[in-house]
């Protein structure tokens, strides 16, 4: 069998990602963001581990010392969310890290809701739904996942969701933005569907929308649509409407690279 | 239809595997045999979006995408040709409509076949429609109209039938973006080697019924999944290695297709088939650097080794400067497959099948495992434990970590620290998992049962 002497291999190949690994571990770019508070940071920690029980018992040290329920969401789980989003957006952790943080602050979420009888409120509420047809939905599942861990409220209308029930939703939920994602070339035709019956509607809601055949091409063939290439940009353009406003045009120039 | 487990390799050393001969040639479509010493092109397509409005709207797709791939074939001179179709959703919901596609392709077939001697074949691969709006529905009505379209495109002219089968997927798309290696091993080592049995035994007995072939699956729905969440070299979203892990494990899933009836020629997404070529002999399509209008990946020229039908995964139907994609794409596999079968001819196929793996085996830790070498080791862990779908699946995942080591002790397979953690915590969780089938089962139904809301045991008969 050919075989090559271990010198010659990068002259066929770089494994860029070997050389341009950060040095520092995940453990110490994270202890350079939890806060400084010893029971805040107590919280960041267990989301950071994804450890659901220590992140109610870091709660529950909170609530002992007098802290309202509702407020320790956007003063703790969200802040110690945060820390595990900031490492996947400098690809310090991966998303295997970020979905167990996010399982954990929205337990948390879960048991500070169920101390009061008030309700939280959500930056902004996004409707998610898989294009009729299609039931791939790890894709959607993840966007859902990351939004939420951003602290926008998800309206999940799950998989192989009929057009009519996207608008419906839409127009019930009055979202900064929707979206939609597709792995087949078909399917993602109920996008121009939905996107028609909204126009037809006067909504005009940013309607960002990705996954296997899409591209930016086909989605800038409708008014409203907006390609979202990663999962991770469904919160960063719900970040940056709530920032810059739902204009369709300034979200296609900082969205579309193609 | 008995399922006949394997127990023994097919190949007595990896240096047997070559592309274009399988030990079990499989002879199907007009003229053609897979496996016998040549290698074919296959051509995968998808229609533009708005050609899914109706059922006439479709099938006219299909003819102009079915000529314009034959007419090239003839105007560059390929003596063999395959083509496949992955059914859009409504051509399995409706099976009228998958037939009459695959009766308007056959036909297209037969009278180029008939006027320029050419071979060819065609594949329908059904859709997995098996699904309620919220969950897997694998046994009942929505099997039955699956099977239907299986029967109405083999009896229009389907010489080749497939399907990319999704059991195990609701507990796999959970535990994959978890790093849960259990929930992997449970997904697509028990779930769906236990779907997948009562899937094509199925298939196996329409294929009889009606002269065709069964021909095998992939586990496109759960390892190719893993392979695009883990992505490119530097993607931040699932390590590497815990991708060939998911892939060694579907290996022993997809062999269970030939275990219940299926001769190949395996699909081409199914980057497992270099091992389960190894196990079962069968002819396998491959895609790779030739289906890069469908996908990236880091192992190219790699899964050309052991190929005996050569794809390119699927393109939209649209035009290009050299012609309709189909064409184009089509031109690209067939030069390919000239190169290979020159090799063939020439007697240095295996030189050839060395330059693909080589360029590639160090470029990633999938490749690696998927070298033939390697891939052959991760068979015989299989093989050994051929009786039973857990242990097999366990064992495909240890021996993947076992040579993943072997590399890096060698020296030439450098991992990042992320892929190197990410290899120990599998190595860790593996180690804490049973020995016995009953009580990971028994484990891995209460755990998944209260995580997974979509997870239905009635899918599977365990």
């Amino acid at each position: 069998m050919l075989d090559f002497k271990k010198e010659d291999i990068a002259t066929i190949l770089v494994r860029y990602n070997v050389a341009m690994e950060k040095t520092m571990t995940p453990d110490e770019a994270a202890e350079q963001l939890y806060p400084k508070d010893p029971l805040l940071k107590a919280v960041a920690v267990a989301i950071y581990e994804g450890e659901e029980d220590d992140v109610i018992d870091a709660l529950d040290a909170l609530l002992d010392c007098g802290k309202a329920p509702l407020s320790l969401i956007d003063q703790a789980l969200l802040p110690g969310m945060a820390v595990v989003s900031n490492l996947y957006d400098q690809g310090i952790v991966f998303l295997p890290n970020v979905m167990m943080s996010a399982d954990a602050m929205l337990e948390g979420i879960e048991y500070c809701k169920s101390k009061t009888k008030e309700l939280p409120k959500a930056k902004a509420t996004i409707v998610c739904h898989v294009a009729e047809g299609d039931v791939h939905d790890i894709g959607k599942t993840i966007v859902a996942a990351l939004l939420k861990a951003d602290g926008f409220e998800v309206v999940d209308l799950g998989r192989d969701v009929p057009v009519d029930e996207v608008v419906a939703a839409i127009v019930q939920h009055k979202p900064l933005m929707a979206t939609g994602t597709a792995l087949m070339t078909t399917t993602m035709y109920a996008f121009k569907e939905i996107n028609d019956k909204l126009v037809e509607k006067g909504i005009k809601v940013p309607f960002q929308c990705g996954g296997g055949a899409v591209n930016q091409e086909f989605v800038e063939s409708y008014s409203l649509g907006i390609y979202g290439e990663e999962a991770s940009d469904a919160a960063k353009a719900a970040n940056f409407i709530l920032k810059n406003g739902a204009g369709i045009d300034k979200l296609r120039d900082a969205f579309h690279n193609h | 239809m008995a399922v006949n487990r394997y127990t023994k390799m097919a190949y007595a050393n990896a240096d047997e595997m070559v592309f274009g001969k399988a030990k079990f040639p499989v002879k199907g479509g007009l003229g053609l045999e897979i496996g016998a010493g040549y290698t074919i092109p296959e051509v995968n397509y998808a229609p533009r979006p708005q050609a899914g409005v109706s059922k006439e709207a479709l099938v006219k797709e299909y003819e102009r995408i079915t000529k314009d791939i034959m007419a090239r074939a003839v105007q560059i001179g390929f003596p063999a040709i395959s083509l496949e179709s992955e059914h859009v959703q409504q051509m399995s919901n409706n099976p009228d409509w998958g037939a009459e596609v695959a009766h308007v392709q056959k036909s297209i077939l037969e009278e180029y076949h008939e006027e320029y001697g050419i071979k060819c074949g065609l594949r329908h691969t059904i859709g997995d429609i098996r699904e309620d709006r919220d969950f897997l529905a694998l046994r009942g009505a929505k099997n039955d109209v699956m099977l239907e379209a299986f029967e109405k495109c083999a009896a229009q002219g389907a010489d080749f039938l497939s399907i990319e089968s999704m059991g195990g997927k609701e507990v796999f798309d959970h535990a994959i973006i978890r790093d849960d290696i259990a929930g992997v091993l449970f997904g697509i080592g028990v779930l769906g080697s236990n779907d997948m049995e009562f899937v094509w035994q199925n298939i196996a007995a329409i294929a009889k019924k009606t002269g065709r072939i069964a021909a095998g699956d992939t586990d496109c729905a759960q390892a190719n999944t893993a392979m695009f969440i883990a992505g490119g070299l530097l993607d931040k979203n699932l390590a590497h290695t815990t991708a060939i892990v998911a892939r060694c494990v579907a290996a022993a899933r997809t062999l269970t297709a030939y275990e219940s009836g299926a001769t190949g020629p395996g699909k081409d997404c199914g980057y497992e088939h270099t091992i389960v070529k190894a196990i079962a002999g069968i002819p396998i399509s491959q895609e790779g650097k030739s289906s890069t209008c469908a996908h990236a990946d880091v192992l190219g020229n790699l899964t050309m080794q052991c190929c005996d039908m050569w794809s390119n995964e699927s393109v939209e139907y649209h035009g290009e400067f050299g012609g309709t994609t189909v064409q184009v794409w089509a031109e690209t596999l067939g030069y390919d497959c000239a190169l290979m079968n020159t090799a063939l001819k020439t007697g240095n196929e295996k030189v050839l099948r060395d330059l693909c793996m080589l360029s590639d085996r160090y470029r990633d830790p999938q490749g690696y495992v998927l070298a033939y070498d390697n891939a052959y080791r991760v068979g015989e862990a299989i093989a050994a434990n051929g009786n039973d779908t857990y242990l097999r699946a366990k064992a495909a995942a240890e021996m993947c970590c076992k040579i993943l080591d072997e590399g890096i002790k060698g020296g030439k397979l450098i991992l990042t620290r992320f892929e190197a953690n990410a290899l120990e915590a599998v190595k860790k969780d593996l180690a804490a998992l049973p020995t016995e089938r009953n009580k990971f089962i028994e484990q891995c139904m209460a755990k998944y049962k209260a995580e997974v809301a979509v997870f239905r045991p009635e899918n599977y008969s365990l």
